[in-house]
């Protein structure tokens, strides 16, 4: 069965290539454009495999968002990737502390991403 | 352009003027965190899509741009009215190069690509240089010793022309959401595990065994072609909480003597494990064993330290630490950061949301017409239904319709920027002050209210607006003020653009009309009229033309931009004090709530939030237009004489009260037919002159009824009744 995976992320153009790249490898896509619309689907009890999420966003931050997602009973074991700059690298660690498995550093290539993604799901 | 290059645009235009707003705020308030964060994000939004979008124009500008707002944001450069300045202009710039990529050109033509790099330069030169050197600094820190220790300390080399890595798992990994397997699994994309034993000497008693904890660790044995780069980016991820040790090929006894000593388990088992994977031969173990009590010797009473671990481990537990504390020191700024504006929006095509209110407004009329049926029909369960139906069609309508308004703050903060340049631009000191900012209104009429505005504004700045010096004369505060207002007044929006300036000059408007004549020297208007003169075409007073406004071919296009939104302008002006321009628009330009009415065989509407009451025509005086309301004048428009409907009226005639503006009037109609949901279908081109009719509709018998234009009727019947009134006067003082 294909993999789902939820990207979050605040930036419709990383919604769209990010979700296209992904469709296009054979997984499923789940979207959200910001961390209390995704905070409101894992709530509900959305499935999914992996959490790709940015750490930058309004409202919300990412990292609070993993944080909340790895409290959440069912997820706690779940994959989460955050997508993270190069610039950013003091926030790794506070991401992972959070409970991030991983990081993706934009700009990726899609090989890039999709290697990643294997690392974190069988 | 394609759907990700249209989607990169649009919103990096938003996050634009997030950005531009942020700017204007921060010259107010230096120390806003919040803000600054807020403008670096938007920033980087925009750099982070121009990367995906391979726009490396936009992605080269706005990095700068980023650098810069990424040191003001660490404190490293101060706020300042320069830099501010700059920054502003990087917003125009990246704005025209969106729209460049926008036009689908691969690069900027060589103005624009100049105009940007001379705003690099200025950026690096006032903000970037000479700090960058100092921020260098910690660059220099990164180790680059390269275990030439390691290779001093000799030993043999070990025959083997694999890998060997080991690795003990943090507890946390799997409550982090990852699998070793996972890892393993990858590990093995990248060659070929020769050999793997699986420890379990870490697990502990049963009892205190939690099963969400990891406790393994692995020893392989891995041959491939990948660098060890590429090795220890597998484990990346788990290489902060776990242990990991990777020997290239051919490492030298004395590393796997390291290795086993460093690794928890016990080294006797260890060098066991290590034999049988084959990564060593018994002999090599037995010489490194040896080697290594040699090497305690020396460093026993030789000034040398313990045997070194693998370099690249140091590196990394220093890369560790130094991060760790810059972590300690973004957490601080980092739950500071507090939510900004939370949008969750829904990007839709404009031309589907008009396809949905095109087809709510053909469900409007089809419904009418179905209850028009079922109440003749006199079926009681009919009719029931269809009057469910008629309430659950008009919600939809107002959900519709709602789905088109916007607030028009974002038009009014856009008005920020225009002063701060024209402001400086013209050294005046001046204040926007924005009320009424959450104020909706349809968005097509949004969109066409900027350039009329902006006229405005303008005009507040250059011609409103005194110099420091007459300010202080007339007893002034320094700063002028410009203010914009907006609020809703039934059924209409109302847009004031004031200021605190020097008001319309009466007399010379006067002189000016008659001379451009539009003014007959004889004639005595109102100051009402004199100063609505200047919405007359070729109109300017400003003695001098600056390039803030206009020529003078302003007020009348702002004036027919306005009545184009079915909205009237008008202005009140106190000499020396000030000018108020008011902007009169309707809600919508799609459907209304009307009120219809019969004239004869005729129907007409009248938009219901005009509508403020209707009364029995009685008690006219003579042939006079207009009645006693409690005590009130009220003149009125006999619809039947306007529109020239034959027939005799009837004996009880209605008057509908409308009002507009502030002013009332009466509309004397045959019959009331109550209230009824009217979709507006403009008038043809051919009715565009046509005064007193604001548009039509579709009766639900299929019939066509007239929507009456009550501003226009309102002006018409005052007009009459006060030209009536002055005709008589002299002849009743005669």
């Amino acid at each position: 069965m294909a993999k789902t995976i939820f990207l979050v992320d605040d930036s419709a153009t990383i919604l769209l290539s990010v979700s296209s790249i992904l469709g296009k490898a054979g997984y499923t896509v789940e979207k959200a454009a910001s961390a209390e619309e995704a905070l409101q689907k894992f709530s509900a009890g959305v499935k999914v495999d992996l959490l790709i999420t940015d750490l930058n966003m309004p409202g919300m931050n990412g990292i609070e968002l993993i944080k909340k997602v790895r409290s959440l009973g069912p997820y706690r074991f779940l994959p989460i990737l955050f997508l993270t700059t190069e610039s950013q690298q003091s926030r790794k660690l506070e991401a992972k502390a959070a409970g991030a498995s991983g990081w993706i550093v934009k700009p990726a290539t899609a090989d890039d991403l999709l290697n990643t993604i294997k690392l974190v799901i069988r | 352009m394609d759907e990700l290059t249209s989607t990169f645009v649009n919103e990096s235009r938003d996050q634009l003027t997030a950005m531009e707003d942020g700017l204007l705020r921060l010259e107010q308030n230096p120390g806003d965190t919040d803000n600054l964060n807020a403008i670096f994000r938007a920033a980087h939004t925009i750099k982070g899509g121009s990367g995906v979008v391979e726009s490396t124009f936009i992605e080269a500008f706005t990095h700068r741009v980023e650098n810069v707002l990424d040191k003001l944001r660490n404190g490293e450069i101060p706020v300042s009215g320069e830099l501010s300045t700059v920054m502003l202009e990087c917003c125009d710039h990246i704005g025209a190069l969106l729209a460049v990529l926008a036009a689908g050109l691969p690069q900027p033509a060589a103005e624009l690509q100049a105009r940007g790099d001379a705003l690099l330069a200025r950026l690096s030169e006032q903000f970037l240089d000479g700090r960058q050197a100092a921020g260098g600094a910690p660059g220099a820190e990164l180790p680059v010793e390269h275990g030439s220790d390691l290779e001093a300390s000799g030993g043999v080399v070990v025959h083997t022309d694999a890998w060997h890595i080991s690795i003990r798992f943090g507890t946390g990994v799997l409550r982090n959401g990852m699998d070793p397997l996972s890892f393993l699994q990858y590990l093995s994309s990248l060659g070929e595990i020769i050999a793997i034993t699986t420890l379990a000497d870490g697990m502990p008693a049963a009892a205190e065994m939690d099963p969400e904890c990891c406790y393994l660790g692995f020893e392989i044995r891995f041959q491939t072609r990948a660098s060890k780069a590429q090795i220890e980016q597998v484990f990346e991820f788990v290489r902060d909480d776990c242990a990991l040790r990777i020997l290239p090929p051919h490492s030298k006894i004395s590393e796997y003597i390291e290795l086993i000593n460093a690794l928890p388990e016990d080294p006797m088992r260890l060098g066991e494990i290590l034999i049988r994977s084959g990564a060593l031969t018994t002999a090599e173990l037995e010489e490194g064993l040896a080697l290594q009590t040699g090497t305690h010797t020396v460093t026993a009473d030789g000034a040398a330290a313990r045997p070194l671990p693998i370099g690249d481990i140091l590196v990394d537990q220093k890369v560790v630490h130094r991060e760790l504390v810059d972590a300690a020191a973004s957490r601080q700024t980092v739950i500071a950061e507090k939510k900004a504006v939370e949008a969750r929006m829904v990007r839709v095509h404009a031309d589907k949301l008009d396809q949905l209110i095109d087809l709510v407004g053909e469900m409007v009329i089809a419904g009418a017409g179905a209850n028009l049926l079922a109440q003749r029909s006199g079926q009681s369960d009919l009719m029931e239904s269809t009057s469910i139906l008629l309430r659950l069609v008009e919600d939809i309508r107002d959900s519709a319709l709602q789905l088109r308004m916007v607030q028009i703050g974002e038009t009014f903060n856009r008005f920020n920027r225009v002063i701060r340049d024209s402001s400086r631009e013209l050294g005046k000191s001046i204040d926007l002050v924005i009320t009424g900012a959450e104020t909706e209104l349809d968005k097509s009429v949004v969109e066409k209210l900027g350039d009329p505005l902006m006229h405005l504004v303008r005009n507040a700045i250059d011609h409103g607006i005194e110099g420091a010096a007459l300010r202080a004369e007339r007893g002034k505060p320094e700063n002028g003020t410009v203010q914009l207002n907006a609020y809703h007044d039934s059924g209409s929006v109302v847009i004031e653009v004031s200021d605190d300036g020097g008001g319309l000059p009466r007399d010379k408007i006067r002189n000016k009309a008659i001379d451009k004549g539009l003014l007959d020297a004889s004639a005595t208007p109102s100051d009402q009229e004199i100063t609505n003169l200047i919405f007359e075409a070729g109109f300017s007073t400003a003695d001098q033309v600056t390039n803030i406004s206009g020529r003078g071919v302003g007020m009348d296009v702002v004036r027919r931009n306005i009545q184009s939104l079915r909205g009237s302008i008008e202005v009140a002006s106190i000499e020396g004090e000030g000018s108020t321009f008011t902007i009169r628009l309707p809600l919508t330009l799609a459907i209304i709530d009307g009120f219809l009415t019969g004239v004869g065989k005729a129907s007409y509407v009248v938009p219901l939030d005009s509508v403020v009451e209707c009364i029995e025509l009685a008690d006219v005086p003579g042939e006079r237009n207009y009645l006693n309301l409690r005590g009130e004048v009220l003149p009125f428009v006999r619809l039947r004489e306007l529109f020239d409907i034959g027939g005799e009226a009837p004996a009880r005639q209605n008057v509908v009260i409308v009002q507009y503006a502030g002013h009332k009037a009466g509309l004397v109609v045959d019959a009331l037919l109550g209230e009824f949901q009217t979709v507006i279908k403009p008038l043809g081109a051919l009715f565009k002159h046509l005064r007193g009719i604001g548009g039509s509709t579709i009766l639900g018998t299929g019939d066509v009824a007239l929507i009456v234009d009550v501003a226009a009727l309102v002006e018409r019947a005052s007009a009459r009744e006060s030209q009536r009134l002055s005709q008589r006067l002299p002849a009743a003082i005669a």
